[in-house]
């Protein structure tokens, strides 16, 4: 049970849940957008969220496009990670959306919601971060495609009234080879320890991982060091625990010495399934 | 006919999968009104004020209670907890407060405006800490607790009960042990995690009658305690269970119903209900018991168990409760069921800064029986001997005492060996105990065998009353609760085979009204198929004896020349001279309009029988009825690269006595599996430094889910329990005692190294491969 009453908005544009946006923060309503709720309903019960006013962005008609066009594969952001994964038009999507949360819970929490959400792990983002993804963010002033290299540090860095309708990724990407691995305390359902997703492009590996800081995270440093054919693959990955960019959580799901344990283990994991072009496997 | 042994399903079963069983927060009505908790933020801290005003300011705020409109103590054994924290608060989220509504949102809104000031004491954070020298006292006063029942807690201590165990000759043991292993453990405390969270709803009525719902294991308790506390006749009160939605004990304790009555009381008795958040389920209600255990066991060269010293360190949290009962209980059964003729064991319900504890499937069984099960595969590494084989020739057997000294015979005692010979047969334990694959993954098996008896009150009484329906059906009324263990269509069976009538013509009244039913003690304890079995088979025997004593006048024969079977009373040497009972159960009625006989109504009643307290310095005495013993193997595939590992297959084998219904006997059995082994690979509440719990919601709190579960094998051996009704013994806790066990002695093998704690997560494997503290 929400103790607050707060008003509720459902736009059919985005332009007009732009519009409802300025008005309500005009008014000091302290509005929220409101994707599949899973984290606004669970907070505003327990006061961690009070918004004076939600505005419910899934009527708008291009958050819900699921499509390839032209050379790029569509996701719109009310997708729910169930549609996102059945559909499977960006399987490495698709496998890192089924590690979230349980069936139910993935029948509504959205892709956008997910990646723009309050809790640390965001593992949506990851499939995105690896492949270059594009974000389209809305707001006052219309919309526009943005890379979300660019827009994504940490958390997505969207200004006051702005909101994501889409994401984009570049359909070549739908049949690159892939690794998701999510690694949990126990229980199959739960917050990650750690989850990596990866792709490989041409020669190159790319990486991003999710439970290993505060936040979910691309590095180039890692990268380098994960490509660095010269090197055997052992010293690859102690290569990698060096560059991380923050301190390794260390909290009830597991010790931050675990956590960087169950990486190496999962580095090793992926380079071996993802195996560069011309890898000498005796280097293992 | 033959009822029993036949596979009837639960009376409850379609009302349970449709949906349409009502449970005591479903029920609303007009007025009703709603209470919420205010619950206490550090683990132990003195209370310094509670400001109330700006929940008062709340619209829809009725009444709000603190500590100070409530100056009794209460406890099971020992009274030692304040219904609401008065001046200190001594485990995070205790209760402090209680906000009366006219509505939920109300209630919610202005328990969130209740601010409390503390000031914060260095908390108690394990039983080792609690046990230190001059370690914080968590209750000052604690040698001038009223005492309710034998118990002994030790004034300036944090020692709420200490039991002894001494049996034999502690120096003949160990001089006759040539070889000793010892150990120590350590089990945190966990969560019952029923599926209906705690709900009451009380009312009290203009001329006093008290009436409270509630979804309990321990209606009648309520009626005690609340008679007890309120001053008020229990005649008054009256304590109704419509149906409880999953308990493993947790709703043995009587801890909101006072709170319920309190806040009825201070809205001048209007109805109030009062229901658990989830996270309030977890941490503010009764949880389950930490165990610390240091086990040093002495054995010959052949294996033979000479010696047993024990300690067992319950963690009961900040109140004794139940706590101070199961310490008990492990002490009288400490050993497991293996024949040790010297044994001594101290067992210490410890009070700390944490959630308050109360009883959990199993009665704490699993706890020491890890203890004792791990200790054993030491011992058998040591001796260089198969595991199984050293639990088989040590097994307990009649003839050999229990560690407080009772007798063991055929009878109360069933049989471990073949329990053990069985579930080696079923895991397959002659390929191999562990087993290498070729893609590196290790398969590994581990045993456990497990006992258990009652620990009830020595006066622990049952009842039946048994009435007829025009139409020849039955209607069995107990006291008994039903909490999905199936014993109230148990006790449907047992009436249909002893009046050889058709199972479908016994209804059973799944709601429990103190005012209507005869007092059954508590449902707890794996004791309802036993005592209220006995008073339903008393109660069958009276209504034959009256259907007898009446066919035979209408009959013109004897009494002896008759039998009862298919609804009909006959000549037993010429059955087509008969009286259908449907003419007999509300008298009957001769032709000329005369009647005889009046309504048959059954009586049973069932009082424990010859069981003794324990003697407070050596422990002796008669404990329970009998003892279920069985044998349990879990089979994991653990992956040595990253210690992640799968549960493959359990194995339960319990001597059942008799196996009354071999559907339910399996799916009850099977749960407890279930329990046992989430207990053992995940569960446990996790404590910050300053005793603060840290995962109180199910998103931190895990328990095993559908899709995690492994293959289960349950199966039964029958020893009947002679004075048990159709020999049947306990059996609804003992599927979970040796699941933990089984599977610690499974990894312990698979990853080579001792897992003397749980939970048995993969990083618990990993540090203690690494030696990490």
């Amino acid at each position: 049970m929400i103790s607050f009453d707060f008003e509720y908005y459902r736009p059919d544009t985005a332009a007009e849940a732009a519009e409802i946006y300025q008005v309500l923060s005009g008014a000091g309503k302290n509005p929220l957008y409101y994707g599949g709720g899973t984290e606004i309903i669970t907070m505003a019960q327990s006061n961690q969220l009070k918004p004076g006013a939600i505005i419910d962005i899934k009527q708008i008609p291009e958050c819900n496009v699921f499509e390839v066009r032209n050379d790029e594969i569509l996701i719109g952001a009310c997708l729910n990670l169930n549609q996102a994964a059945e559909g499977n038009l960006f399987p490495l999507l698709s496998k890192t959306a089924r590690g979230i949360a349980d069936h139910g819970s993935r029948d509504k929490i959205t892709i956008g919601g997910n990646i723009c959400g309050k809790l640390i792990y965001r593992e949506g983002v990851l499939p995105f971060l690896v492949a270059d993804g594009e974000v389209v963010i809305s707001g006052q002033n219309g919309a526009a495609a943005r890379p979300l290299s660019e827009v994504f540090s940490q958390t997505m860095q969207l200004r006051p009234g702005e909101f994501i309708t889409q994401l984009k990724v570049k359909r070549s990407y739908a049949s690159v080879a892939f690794f998701s691995q999510k690694k949990t305390k126990q229980a199959k359902v739960d917050y990650p320890l750690l989850t990596v997703a990866a792709l490989r492009q041409g020669d190159d590996l790319r990486v991003a991982f999710s439970g290993l800081c505060t936040f979910p995270f691309r590095s180039v440093n890692i990268e380098q060091d994960l490509n660095s054919r010269d090197l055997s693959w052992e010293s690859r990955v102690n290569n990698a625990l060096g560059r991380l960019p923050g301190p390794v959580l260390n909290d009830l799901r597991g010790s931050a010495a675990y956590r960087l344990f169950v990486l190496s283990g999962a580095l090793r994991d992926m380079l071996t399934q993802l195996k560069g072009v011309g890898e000498n496997v005796s280097n293992a | 006919m033959g009822a029993v042994g036949t596979g009837v399903p639960r009376k409850e079963a379609k009302d349970k999968v449709t949906g349409n069983i009502k449970f005591v927060g479903d029920y609303i009505s007009p007025g009703l009104m709603h209470a919420r908790l205010v619950t206490g933020t550090y683990a132990h801290a003195l209370l310094k004020n509670i400001q109330t005003a700006a929940a008062w300011r709340v619209p829809g705020v009725k009444a709000i209670v603190t500590g100070k409109d409530c100056s009794f103590l209460t406890g099971a054994y020992l009274e030692d907890r304040p219904p609401l924290a008065a001046d200190k608060v001594r485990y995070y989220g205790e209760p402090v407060a209680l906000v009366v509504a006219d509505s939920e949102l109300a209630a919610k809104q202005g328990a969130e405006e209740v601010r409390i000031e503390y000031e914060p004491l260095p908390a108690v954070n394990s039983v080792h800490d609690a046990l230190r020298p001059g370690a914080p006292r968590i209750h000052e006063n604690l040698g001038e607790y009223r005492r309710v029942k034998p118990v002994f807690p030790e004034t300036n201590s944090n020692i709420a009960d200490r039991v002894k165990v001494r049996k034999g000759d502690m120096g003949k043991g160990w001089a006759g042990s040539e070889i000793t292993v010892e150990a120590s453990f350590h089990l945190p405390q966990s969560d019952h995690v029923a599926m209906e969270t705690r709900c009451v709803r009380a009312e009290i009525a203009p001329d006093g009658r008290v009436t409270i719902h509630s979804s309990s294991q321990a209606p009648f308790v309520i009626r005690k305690l609340i008679s007890r506390y309120f001053l008020i006749d229990t005649g008054k009160i009256t304590v109704i269970v419509p149906a409880v939605g999953g308990s493993f004990g947790g709703k043995a304790a009587v801890q909101l119903e006072l709170l319920a009555y309190m806040a009825s009381q201070a809205v001048g008795g209007r109805q109030v209900k009062l229901v658990n958040t989830r996270e309030q389920e977890i941490i503010s209600s009764p949880g389950r018991i930490g165990l610390d255990a240091e086990v040093r066991l002495g054995a010959t060269k052949e294996g033979q168990l000479m010696a047993a010293e024990i300690t067992y360190l319950v963690d009961g949290g900040a109140y004794s409760d139940i706590g101070a009962v199961m310490t008990k209980s492990i002490a009288a059964d400490c050993t497991g069921p293996y024949k040790i003729d010297n044994v001594q064991c101290d067992a210490l319900c410890v009070y700390t800064n944490h959630p308050y504890t109360t009883s959990y499937t199993g009665f704490g069984h699993a706890s020491y029986t890890f203890a004792i099960e791990r200790t054993l595969d030491m011992l058998a590494k040591k001796l260089k001997m198969d595991p199984w084989q050293l639990r088989r020739m040590n097994a307990i057997a009649p003839g050999d005492t229990s560690p407080t000294l009772t007798g063991l015979t055929t009878s109360n005692l069933g049989d471990t060996g073949k329990c053990l010979d069985r579930v080696k047969q079923l895991i397959n334990w002659d390929e191999g105990q562990v087993v290498t694959g070729q893609d590196g993954k290790i398969r590994a098996k581990g045993l456990s065998a497990l006992w258990k008896t009652s620990s009830t009150p020595t006066d622990a009484r049952s009842g039946a009353i048994l009435t007829f329906n025009p139409d020849g059906s039955l209607n069995i009324g107990v006291g008994a609760v039903e909490i999905g263990q199936g014993s109230k269509t148990n006790l449907a069976v047992m009436a249909a085979e002893r009046l050889k009538m058709d199972v479908g013509k016994v209804h059973v009244m799944m709601e429990v009204n103190t005012h209507a039913h005869p007092e059954h003690f508590k449902t707890v304890a794996s004791m309802t198929t036993f005592m209220a079995g006995r008073a339903v088979l008393e109660a069958c025997d009276d209504i034959i004896h009256q259907l007898l004593s009446m066919a035979s006048i209408v009959l013109r024969c004897s009494p002896e020349d008759l039998d009862v079977a298919g609804g009909r009373v006959f000549l037993t040497d010429n059955p087509n001279m008969y009286v259908d009972i449907t003419e007999l159960v509300h008298g009957y009625k001769y032709e000329n309009g005369n009647s005889i006989g009046g309504q048959v109504i059954g009586r049973g009643s069932y009082i424990m029988r010859h069981l003794t307290e324990m003697d407070p310095e050596t422990g002796k005495g008669n404990v329970g009825p009998g003892w279920t013993v069985g044998a349990e193997a879990v089979e994991v595939e653990f992956d040595p690269g990253d210690f992640t590992y799968k549960m493959l297959k359990a194995v339960a084998v319990l001597d059942a006595g008799k196996v009354i219904n071999p559907r339910i006997a399996q799916a009850v059995v099977m749960g407890r599996m279930n329990m046992g082994l989430s207990l053992a690979n995940r569960e446990g509440l996790i404590y910050s430094g300053s005793g603060v719990v840290e995962n109180a919601s199910l998103r931190d709190y895990k328990i095993m889910r559908f899709a995690e579960q492994p293959q289960y094998t349950v199966e039964f051996i029958e020893t009947p329990q002679i004075d048990a009704p159709y020999g049947a013994r306990g059996l609804g806790e003992h599927g979970l005692i040796g699941m933990p066990a089984a599977l610690g002695n499974a990894l312990s093998a698979a990853a080579r190294v001792e897992l003397n704690q749980l939970p048995l997560l993969p990083e618990t494997i990993w540090s203690v491969k690494e030696g990490r503290p």
